[in-house]
């Protein structure tokens, strides 16, 4: 019991600035809004280099400005010295917020009924109070795009920020029609389909796909014409991507499949994401001549081919990137997002790089959203999504300290780490009959 | 197409074999099918008297369905129906080693009320040790003929059933008048299929059931011998399936597995060295890399006589990418090493025999060809169609050689029996002189509509396989004008028993059969799309069942209904 | 006499191993590593000699003996194999779903030794896993320990042979919903999978008694003892209250851990370790206490209801209240990068790198009781070994090498991409398979059980 008590204590104190934060007896420590000064700290602002004893002013939400010489007036002051400052990293590609647990239908939101339901919107499903969500942002994770799943055009993805209690006060100023292309491949062991059956309906599916665009298409045109249409809910939200006004995420894997995708978007005049794109290191250089953005992940994944090399999963993002892809990552996750950081540190270490890793969860998903000007980068005039940590936040090791989530300073705690507080040192302990 | 050779041309007969004159007694024939003596002579024929030894031209002589004599100089006597056979080819009959021709799969019984799927049963968990093959087979079923027709005179049959099918039995592919049996009880057919929804389901948990049963079946046998021997004592519980497997256990009969895997083999060959029975592999299709551990057990050999289809061979292309080019070489190796199996059999010195289980009669002699091609000697072929599966089954005195007192079991071919133009043009079962035709094949026209277009409707009687295990139901196909409807039967998924179906898109394209229909399972929809190849009444197709993939599913149409049409 | 004997010893599970021929053993010299060794702290630019598959020397300047291969690994980490208490790989059945208590059935039966997985593990530094029987039955099958001789065809050369016997239990949801709910028999709730052990155990006491009784009876001269029904399941319950087979028991909720070491206490039952055991931090004093610990996820959470109040902390609180603790994988994924599982008890719990390490190898080899044999570096431990560029608990570390028995079975720099056994020669295009989330196959094999596709693809764990 004593060498528990000082394992415990030794531990609190490793523990400190996160315990700083928690829920201690009864007090709830809230999302608090303020002006914050996070002194003298190593900032990766990953578009304008690494800047030694930099500090960062935050103020209404925003960076205010990151500087040597910031003025600490009126701003609460956190001292960073020997820590260091990233953006905050954001997922391109969850089920965050959709799904509670799994296995209890009632819980999940992702799927609605209908293979054309591109009016389901992601945004109206996400629970702002799921417990998934501090768990998240306690990693350095701020800002995820959620999306629905299942069918053809399963619905409408938002990105949202990890704090706020509505889901309008989540949303991060993205939205993306979400479409399954049509695949050739096999969805798990389960799926022993033959080959000629999953032809055929691969077939079927584009051919339905191809229908469906024209028809949304011509519903556009007439609308903007002027035309009364009947009401039609489906085909006026896939009209938004026909016309440009919303992008298309279009969720494609197999080699062959993103060279049918590559071509099914040609002339289509549409703003187009792919994601998923587990084979895409087969065909990078022509998904980079079509230059097209990838969205990919998960990360830690198996090789989709049993001849395919162990690590394929984990140097496909790295090998799109060197061909010149313009690559994000996704961890397609529901109550793991927490992991992001991880993924792109397998990515990192087999073959993409620290630096082009750090990008795939930072600048270049918030440029792909179009959102390059408000998030990604530690820039004056961005909004404050910012993590502080002391050391490599990749790194399980690493502590991360500070969350900030436009401007707003996160507790860090959440369900998991209060049931550690609670659980490490039980009471009553173990019960001698 | 055949007939009885001394009736050709009087007699168009559609199903093999009539005639019985094995009777010693002489009687009447108000139908004039009686032949009018039982002795033969092929004269001048160049006969290959056993696997290895060089063809010799001489006559070979047949009486009372033996052979009565080979050489040059028989004395014929004055009864003798003489057949020339100048250009004639005589080897021994071939002799299946396992085979499912004429076999019959019995009807589930019905789940008792008290059903409880963790312990069910043996009868319904596909333990049936008592079951015969003779009670499941037909000599009247069209594929006995079909067997027939590529030289095949004997072949032991395996009862159809789950991981304990039955006792084997060796029979003639003779006459339909006779039993045909040379002998009954010859093995315990043995399998690693689990049953659908109850215990054992798995081939994990047939192996721990199949251990149960033989180690309690020696139990019981002990306590009986006491209980016979030693007053007072509680009478011991004998149940079927421990009467059953005695036989197994006291080392009179093997068990005969099929494993068509190494994996599978080996896991027999574990459970053989165990407990120590008699053991025969069949069914074996992937065997190269086992060779030396089927060799230190000493288990007999029964290979299935077919060889793996081309198509992924044949649909490969010059133009493919490095990388393709890399995989497509791993197949086509894969595919060498398959049709070459045989000879490293051969190589291994393992004497093996066939199993005819699952295998299209028709595709036979291109199997035998494929394998001679790739190093398999043909006196080895020879050897595994007759001398071999004699000496697995016991029948060596009796059959696999053409000599004086076996049975006049022949084939009669026109030209050296495994050459690609050579056609058998008799089959001689048991001394009766089965007639085929020899003219350049056309396409087969039994169960053709006079149109031209394969005949589709009537009442196939199907089995499906699938990791659930396999089902079995009745497709009934009515013509309706120019289209077709129908419905099927099938094990209903949430319960016991069976369900109906309707079946729509009914296309036949050709001999191309395909059509869908709908399975429920509480309250959800699954669409089932069945696809395959329609020839001679039966129906060799792939069922594909939503996102659960692909599955087997062969169909038989009901020969009563050929008979009505 | 004879046939008496020969029963005996069936009855005492003594069938006999067909093993193996030959088992490959290899020697390799590993010169300037930082040698992780776990149990003996971390020795800098240091060398490990293995030889005929034996750990012989630990030590600096060590010369290879004749016939040696020496591999410079200067720069790089050494580290003991890892193990993996809780996988399902390499076998080609994982579940016989369709009673509540399937223990005579053997995992050994259906291993099969082709599977690709067993590659990728070794390429993520797995030596060893734990070929476990599925959580559908309150009491399931014994399942195979398992050394990943990639490239052995015969499954008994990849079973650990001089591994003990181990079972598979599972509490909760999955007994649960199969037989309860999916068959209509006993369990259907926790108080079920309750009665099913102890009806088990009870029986198992009647049988062993009914079969003592006979064998004493029919010793004596003149006997008219008739030998009772051999019953491998009870058999088989009867050698885990003899402490002959370990319990591996699947179980997430701390209510069904409590009860099931209460049952253990009940029955003298000792060798207890649990599996997943997401609540275990709730009981972490009585597992610690009563039991050989638990082996766990490093985060999995949320992916069914039982699993909800769960926390990534887990593993360190087990750890700090002496519980030993193994990360596992249940998960062809997973098992990739288990080194990574356990550095994430650094961020959840503030574990130290030995505490980490020991949750892939000591711990794991305790739970599975081949400690004395693998597990860590140390002279005469058989030569399972890894080398990674970077260190193991790094987010960024490559695992190199690995080595089994001595003998190299992956190395990064030679390895063909295609590593496959066994090639279809009638499969046209080879399956692409897209996988969405885990590879779980817990549940495998239990597919026929439930209706609909779509509650078998959330049955994963």
């Amino acid at each position: 019991m004593k060498r528990l008590n000082k394992i415990f204590i030794a531990f609190l104190f490793a523990l400190l600035p996160m315990m700083a934060m928690a829920q201690i007896d009864g007090e709830v420590i809230k999302p608090r809004p303020g002006k914050f000064l996070l002194q003298n700290a190593t900032v990766v602002t990953i578009t304008k280099g690494v800047l030694n004893n930099t500090s960062v002013l935050v103020e209404d939400g925003k960076i205010k400005e990151v500087g040597t010489n910031i003025s600490a007036d009126g701003a609460e002051v956190i001292d960073c010295s020997g820590k260091f400052i990233y953006p905050g990293m954001i997922d391109g590609g969850t089920k965050l917020g959709l799904v509670e647990v799994s296995s209890v239908q009632e819980t999940v939101d992702y799927a609605e009924i209908g293979n054309f339901s591109p009016n389901m919107q992601a945004l109206t499903a996400v629970n702002p109070n799921s417990v998934a969500i501090p768990v998240t942002r306690v990693s350095g994770v701020t800002t995820v795009l959620t999306y629905p799943s299942g069918g053809l055009f399963p619905g409408t993805a938002a990105l949202i920020n990890l704090n706020g209690y509505t889901p309008d006060q989540m949303y991060a100023g993205f939205k993306g029609i979400v479409m399954n292309f049509p695949s050739s491949g096999r969805r798990g062991r389960y799926d022993r389909r033959s080959d000629e059956d999953i032809k055929k309906a691969n077939e079927k599916a584009l051919k339905e796909a191809n229908e469906l665009w024209d028809k949304a298409k011509s519903y556009g045109a007439l609308t903007e014409d002027g035309a009364e249409l009947d009401y039609y809910p489906e085909m006026a939200q896939l009209a938004k991507a026909t016309t440009g006004e919303l992008p298309l995420l279009i969720e494609v894997n197999t080699a062959a499949d993103i060279q049918a995708a590559i071509k099914w978007v040609e002339g289509k005049g549409a703003k187009v994401i792919f994601t998923g794109v587990s084979e895409g290191w087969r065909v990078a250089d022509e998904i980079a001549k079509a230059g097209i953005p990838v969205v990919t992940g998960p990360i830690q994944a198996l090789p989709t081919r049993e001849s395919d090399r162990y690590d394929t999963p984990y140097a496909n993002a790295g090998k799109m990137a060197k061909a010149g892809v313009k690559v994000a990552i996704r961890t397609d996750g529901q109550e793991n997002v927490r992991n992001l950081p991880f993924f792109a540190a397998f990515a990192a270490a087999y073959g993409m790089g620290k630096e082009e890793a750090w990008k795939a969860v930072t600048i270049n998903p918030a440029e792909i959203f179009g959102l390059g000007d408000q998030y990604g980068s530690v820039e004056a005039g961005k909004i404050a999504n910012l993590i502080v940590a002391d050391g490599d936040p990749f790194e399980t090791k690493t502590n991360i300290m500070h969350v900030f989530i436009e401007g707003y300073r996160m507790p860090l705690s959440n369900r998991q780490i209060r049931l550690y507080q609670e659980f490490l040192e039980r009471s009553p302990g173990l019960k001698v009959n | 197409m055949k007939k009885p050779l001394l009736y050709a041309g009087v007699f168009c007969i559609m199903v093999s074999g009539l005639f019985s004159y094995t009777s010693a007694q002489a009687q009447s024939d108000p139908t004039g099918k009686k032949p009018i003596t039982d002795t033969y002579a092929i004269t001048n024929a160049t006969v290959f008297t056993s696997p290895g030894q060089a063809g010799v031209k001489a006559t070979v002589l047949i009486k009372d369905g033996l052979i009565q004599g080979v050489g040059s100089n028989l004395t014929l006597p004055k009864e003798t129906k003489t057949i020339a056979g100048d250009s004639l080819f005589i080897y021994p009959g071939f002799i299946a080693g396992a085979s499912d021709v004429g076999i019959t799969r019995p009807k589930d019984p019905d789940r008792p009320d008290d059903f409880v799927s963790s312990n069910p049963p043996d009868e319904i968990a596909g333990i049936t040790p008592w079951r015969s093959a003779v009670d499941q087979f037909s000599i009247k079923d069209s594929k006995v003929d079909d067997l027939r027709k590529v030289g095949f005179t004997v072949a032991q049959i395996t009862p159809d059933g789950g991981m304990i099918a039955g006792k084997t039995a060796i029979i003639l592919l003779g006459s339909e008048n006779s039993t045909n049996l040379l002998k009954e009880n010859t093995a315990l057919a043995a399998n690693f299929r689990g049953s659908r929804g109850m215990y054992p389901g798995t081939a994990v948990g047939v192996m721990a059931k199949f251990r149960e049963v033989y180690d309690n079946t020696k139990l019981t046998s002990e306590r009986s011998q006491k209980y016979s021997t030693v007053a007072g004592l509680k009478r011991p519980e004998i149940t079927p399936t421990y009467s059953a497997m005695q036989e197994v256990t006291s080392g009179q009969i093997p068990v005969m597995f099929t494993t068509s895997s190494e994996l599978e083999i080996r896991r027999a060959i574990n459970l053989q060295k165990e407990k120590g029975f008699k053991l025969v592999l069949t069914g074996l299709e992937e065997y190269e890399g086992v060779l030396d551990v089927i060799k230190a057990s000493g288990a007999a050999v029964l290979v299935k006589l077919e060889i793996p289809d081309d198509k992924a061979i044949k649909a490969m292309k010059d133009d493919a990418s490095e990388e393709v080019k890399a995989l497509n070489a791993r197949v086509k190796k894969a595919y060498d090493d398959a049709i070459a199996q045989a000879s490293k059999l051969e190589e291994a010195g393992i004497p093996f025999a066939f199993s005819t289980v699952g295998v299209k009669s028709g595709d036979i002699m291109k199997a035998l060809q494929k394998m001679i091609e790739n190093s398999l000697s043909e006196e080895a072929a020879l050897a595994a169609l007759t001398t071999n599966p004699a000496s697995i089954l016991g029948l060596s005195k009796v059959a696999g050689s053409i000599e004086k007192g076996k049975m006049a079991n022949l084939i009669l071919s026109t030209d050296s029996l495994f050459a690609e133009d050579s056609q058998i043009k008799h089959v001689v079962v048991d001394g009766i002189i089965f007639d085929y035709e020899t003219k350049p094949k056309k396409k087969a026209s039994t169960g053709g509509n006079s149109d031209g277009s394969v005949k589709i409707d009537g009442n196939w009687e199907y089995t499906s396989e699938s990791p659930a295990g396999s089902g079995t139901g009745v497709l009934a196909i009515q013509k309706d004008g120019t289209s077709y409807t129908g419905t099927i039967t099938y094990d209903d998924p949430s319960g016991s028993g069976k369900a109906t179906a309707p079946i729509s898109n009914v296309v036949l394209d050709g001999s191309s059969l395909s059509f869908s229909f709908t399975v429920t399972a509480n309250g959800m929809e699954i669409l089932v799309n069945v696809t395959g190849e329609v020839s001679e009444g039966s129906y060799d197709a792939t069922m594909s069942v939503g996102e659960f993939g692909s599955f087997p599913f062969n169909g038989t149409l009901t020969p009563t209904l050929i008979a009505n049409k | 006499m004879k046939k008496v004997n020969y029963f005996l010893a069936a009855l005492l599970g003594l069938s006999i191993q067909f093993a193996s021929a030959q088992v490959k053993k290899g020697s390799v010299l590993i010169k300037n590593a930082t040698v992780l060794t776990v149990t003996e702290g971390t020795l800098e630019n240091s060398d490990v000699l293995v030889q005929d598959g034996i750990i012989k020397k630990v030590g600096h300047n060590l010369n290879a003996p004749n016939g040696v291969t020496t591999i410079d690994a200067t720069g790089k980490y050494l580290m003991p194999g890892i193990i993996d208490a809780h996988s399902h790989l390499g076998l080609d059945v994982v579940n016989e779903a369709t009673s509540p208590i399937v223990a005579e059935v053997r995992m050994k039966d259906v291993v099969n030794p082709y599977e690709v997985g067993i590659y990728r593990a070794l390429a993520g530094g797995v030596t060893i896993s734990h070929a476990m029987h599925g959580s559908a039955n309150v009491i399931g099958g014994q399942n195979a320990t398992l050394k990943h001789r990639w490239g052995s065809t015969d499954p008994a050369d990849i079973i650990m042979q001089e591994a003990p016997r181990t079972i598979k239990f599972a509490l909760g949801e999955n007994p649960t919903r199969v037989h309860g709910r999916g068959n209509g028999i006993q369990p259907r709730t926790r108080m079920g999978v309750e009665a099913i052990l102890r009806n088990g155990f009870n029986e198992a006491i009647q049988y062993k008694k009914a079969w003592t009784e006979y064998n004493a009876a029919s010793s004596q001269k003149g006997s008219t003892a008739m030998a009772p029904v051999h019953n491998e399941r009870l058999q088989i319950l009867s050698d885990i209250l003899d402490g002959k087979i370990i319990i591996h028991c699947h179980s997430y909720r701390a209510d069904e851990i409590y009860m099931l070491i209460n049952v253990a206490r009940d029955f003298g039952i000792t060798k207890l370790v649990f599996q997943h055991t997401n609540e275990g931090f709730k009981v972490a004093p009585e597992i610690a206490e009563y039991t050989m610990g638990a082996s766990v996820f490093a985060d999995w959470w949320a992916y069914k209801f039982e699993v909800y109040y769960s926390t990534a902390y887990n593993a360190a609180i087990l750890t700090e209240n002496g519980a030993i603790t193994s990360i596992n994988s249940d998960d062809a994924e997973l098992i990739r990068h288990l080194y990574h599982e356990a550095a994430k008890t650094q961020r959840y719990g503030g574990m130290t790198d030995e505490q980490a390490l020991s949750m892939i190898t000591i711990n794991p080899a305790k739970q599975l009781g081949i400690a004395d044999k693998v597990g860590s570096i140390e002279e005469g431990k058989q030569g399972d070994l890894v080398i990674f560029e970077g260190h193991p608990l790094s987010s960024y570390a490559v695992p190199q090498m690995t080595f089994v028995d001595g003998v190299k079975y992956f190395d990064i720099k030679e390895d063909a991409d295609d590593q496959r056994m066994k090639v279809s020669p009638t499969e046209m295009v080879e399956p692409v398979m897209v996988y969405g989330g885990h590879d779980s196959r817990c549940m495998q094999d239990t597919e026929h059980l439930f209706e609909t596709t779509e509650s078998l693809f959330l049955l994963n764990q």
